[in-house]
């Protein structure tokens, strides 16, 4: 398994952001976690890339418990293996979408602006490579982001809200392009609570006040590869109503998808 | 591309891509420098004025014969001299010997300012003092190159004009005592015996009148035939009164004539009795030992005391006003540096944050920063000295009506200074911003 989650949980105080959650995801697979605003989809999604560490239980990525690395090892793990995109984009703003895409690379390795170059291409934005963010629509800055991410082939595509501030057609042109990586074995871990997203992805778990609610596969291919694989289903030990405890993945249905999606399931 | 290409074009992009912030930046560390480079450029150029003024106020040296026998004090005659006439000093010279009697002859005189010269820059004047009659009163005359002693003495204040052959120039007290005008005319008696008379006309009046009182003693006795003990013979040269000199000290009891003069008064030439320096020399006291170990010399100098000490007093107040003053606005600039950066920083947490979830790390982002901020202190410091020149130059011309010199040494110095106080004052707030978690700036709380 590229990620396991081991009862892992984030407290802050008296409130449980995650609450107990094992998880398990291998490589190249296509994870949604979707939820309501406050439900602890960013804050899980941090724990896995590494900008987080977790209140109690443990993550392993690609079998290294990161919570024996130091903040050193873990921005190396963060730059090695993890590709980070953001609902607000953060792209530098006196840097050009292509510096912006190497700055990942200064960061990774060492800086090289023909493969920038044909990142931005790969996204559609060869054109407007020299163009300052602020120059540049949203969709076109998530693009950049995207470039960015994959600059320096990481293992795992962490995305919050990747399509958060965009519009259906900028919505469509990232989907896929995560699509793309997909096929090309890149492991996608999607935080959104756009059931639009989420259907693309082969797998979804659902969170509520940090509680795994529900599992469901999109993919069924891809569930049977899971479980010959030895995966089982993600569970809580969270003791609360509709909580998923066992070794059962309760289904769920989104709200909002019917709305997405005009009514088709 | 190279990483280090990178580096600078990330650096590049931070300083002119964010123009408004970068000049905040700037104008913080330029205002800093000018300051700084103005006031250490007139804390340097106001000592040399003030050594400049205070020299104007007469001798910071005197030589006079000491009582040794000797060939270079006093050659040309038998005549007795002593002490530091003239001189606003106070100190005076003492003993009548062989070698005090001859006085200072031309060529030590010149051997002697040749030391002093050698030494930093100076201005000299001799005088040669004997005791006169005027209307059967004591006086003393001292014989000077007028040129000299103008030169030497600024703060003199001459009603008419210095004196020439034929001419003399008399002290204010002289001239109130006798009712002198310019214009007007003085016999002048020269008497043997006044000058051979151990006898001081001159006791309270003050050392120059006491050197000039035993300046002539005992040379009269055998050489000068003319020797007259009648004090009330009001017989002498008639000259006239080329000016009157008010300089407010023992200056203004004496009568000033030409070398020449005095050599045909008394009808001896003789050597000086003192030469007074106003020397630029920075170790005054090193000078004065140079000479006196020189006993073949046969002089002794002195240092004037009441210049010396005020002029250094004064500057040295100066100087630690200037230096306070600058302290403060080193750490005024470090302060409002330290806001700007602070603040520069605080605004790009969400890029720092960026870097860090990217994978830079602390001392990556803390170098980026720094190098920025010293960028920033460079740029305003080069801008910063030569604004700061600027002012020191127009303040020169302005109060001090000379020109200053570019100070490289310095000019180095206050860029340097201005590129690391940017730094030190970027340490704190870059300090905090590289600890910042990347999650929490990405959430935004």
């Amino acid at each position: 398994m590229l990620l396991e989650l081991d009862h892992i949980s984030k407290i802050y105080g008296d409130l449980h952001a995650v609450d107990d959650l094992n998880l398990t995801v291998p490589e190249g697979e296509w994870l949604a976690i979707v939820g309501s605003s406050g439900s602890g989809k960013t804050t899980l999604m941090n724990m896995i890339g590494c900008m987080d560490s977790p209140s109690k239980g443990s993550v392993k990525l690609e079998g290294r418990k990161l919570e024996d690395l130091n903040a050193s090892q873990l921005a190396d793990v963060r730059k090695n293996m993890i590709g980070l995109v953001f609902q607000k984009f953060y792209l530098v703003p006196h840097l050009t979408a292509v510096e912006n895409v190497m700055v990942a690379q200064y960061y990774h390795s060492v800086v090289d602006e023909d493969q920038a170059m044909k990142a931005l291409e790969r996204v559609g934005l060869k054109d407007r490579a020299h163009h300052l963010p602020s120059q540049l629509s949203g969709g076109e800055q998530q693009r950049v982001c995207i470039a960015r991410a994959l600059i320096n082939e990481p293992k795992l595509i962490l995305a919050d809200e990747p399509t958060g501030n965009l519009d259906e057609k900028n919505e469509k042109i990232v989907l896929d392009l995560f699509r793309q990586l997909h096929e090309q074995g890149t492991t996608i871990i999607v935080v959104t609570h756009d059931a639009l997203v989420a259907s693309c992805a082969q797998r979804e778990i659902m969170l509520n006040h940090g509680v795994l609610v529900g599992e469901k596969w999109n993919d069924e291919a891809a569930r049977k590869a899971y479980e010959a694989a030895g995966g089982r289903p993600a569970s809580t030990g969270a003791q609360v109503e509709g909580a998923q405890t066992g070794e059962t993945a309760i289904g769920f249905a989104d709200p909002t998808k019917a709305a997405k999606t005009g009514g088709e399931d | 591309m190279t990483n280090t290409g990178m580096f600078f074009r990330m650096l590049f992009s931070a300083v002119f891509r964010r123009r408004s912030r970068a000049v905040m930046a700037v104008i913080a560390s330029l205002v800093g420098a000018a300051t700084l480079f103005c006031l250490a450029m007139i804390c340097i150029a106001v000592p040399q004025q003030m050594n400049q003024e205070m020299r104007a106020y007469g001798a910071n040296l005197i030589v006079t014969p000491t009582g040794d026998a000797g060939s270079g004090a006093g050659a040309e005659s038998d005549a007795s001299s002593s002490g530091d006439a003239g001189s606003s000093s106070g100190t005076s010279g003492t003993g009548s010997s062989d070698a005090k009697s001859t006085g200072i002859d031309a060529a030590m005189v010149k051997h002697t300012t040749e030391m002093v010269a050698a030494k930093g820059s100076q201005k000299h004047a001799t005088y040669r003092y004997e005791n006169v009659r005027v209307n059967a009163a004591p006086y003393v005359m001292a014989g000077v190159d007028a040129a000299q002693v103008r030169n030497l003495n600024h703060h003199w204040v001459v009603d008419g004009s210095w004196p020439t052959a034929g001419k003399v120039l008399v002290g204010r007290d002289v001239a109130d005592a006798m009712g002198l005008k310019v214009g007007g005319s003085i016999t002048i008696g020269y008497r043997a015996s006044d000058n051979a008379s151990s006898s001081s006309a001159s006791t309270a009046e003050s050392p120059e009148s006491d050197a000039a009182s035993q300046s002539a003693q005992s040379s009269q006795q055998m050489r000068d035939g003319r020797v007259n003990s009648d004090i009330m013979d009001t017989t002498g040269t008639e000259f006239r009164v080329a000016g009157i000199v008010d300089t407010g000290g023992s200056e203004d009891s004496i009568i000033y004539a030409t070398n020449a003069d005095v050599d045909k008064l008394t009808g001896v030439k003789r050597g000086v009795d003192v030469i007074e320096y106003s020397s630029g020399a920075s170790d005054l006291n090193a000078l004065v030992t140079s000479i006196n170990d020189m006993t073949s010399m046969h002089v002794k100098a002195q240092q004037v005391t009441k210049i010396t000490a005020s002029d250094t007093r004064i500057i040295t107040m100066l100087q630690t006003l200037f230096w306070i003053v600058s302290l403060v606005v080193l750490v005024l600039t470090l302060v409002g540096v330290g806001t700007t950066i602070s603040s520069i920083v605080s605004q790009r947490r969400n890029e720092i944050g960026l870097r860090k979830a990217l994978g830079a790390s602390s001392a990556a982002i803390g170098v980026e920063f720094y190098v920025e901020s010293a960028m920033y202190g460079l740029i305003g410091g080069l801008v910063g000295t030569a604004i700061g020149y600027g002012l020191a130059s127009w303040l020169c011309v302005a109060v001090f009506e000379r020109a200053i010199a570019f100070n490289w040494a310095l000019g180095v110095a206050s860029v340097v200074l201005a590129a690391l106080v940017a730094v030190v004052a970027s340490i704190p707030p870059v300090h905090r911003a590289t600890r910042i978690d990347p999650a929490i700036v990405l959430r935004e709380e």
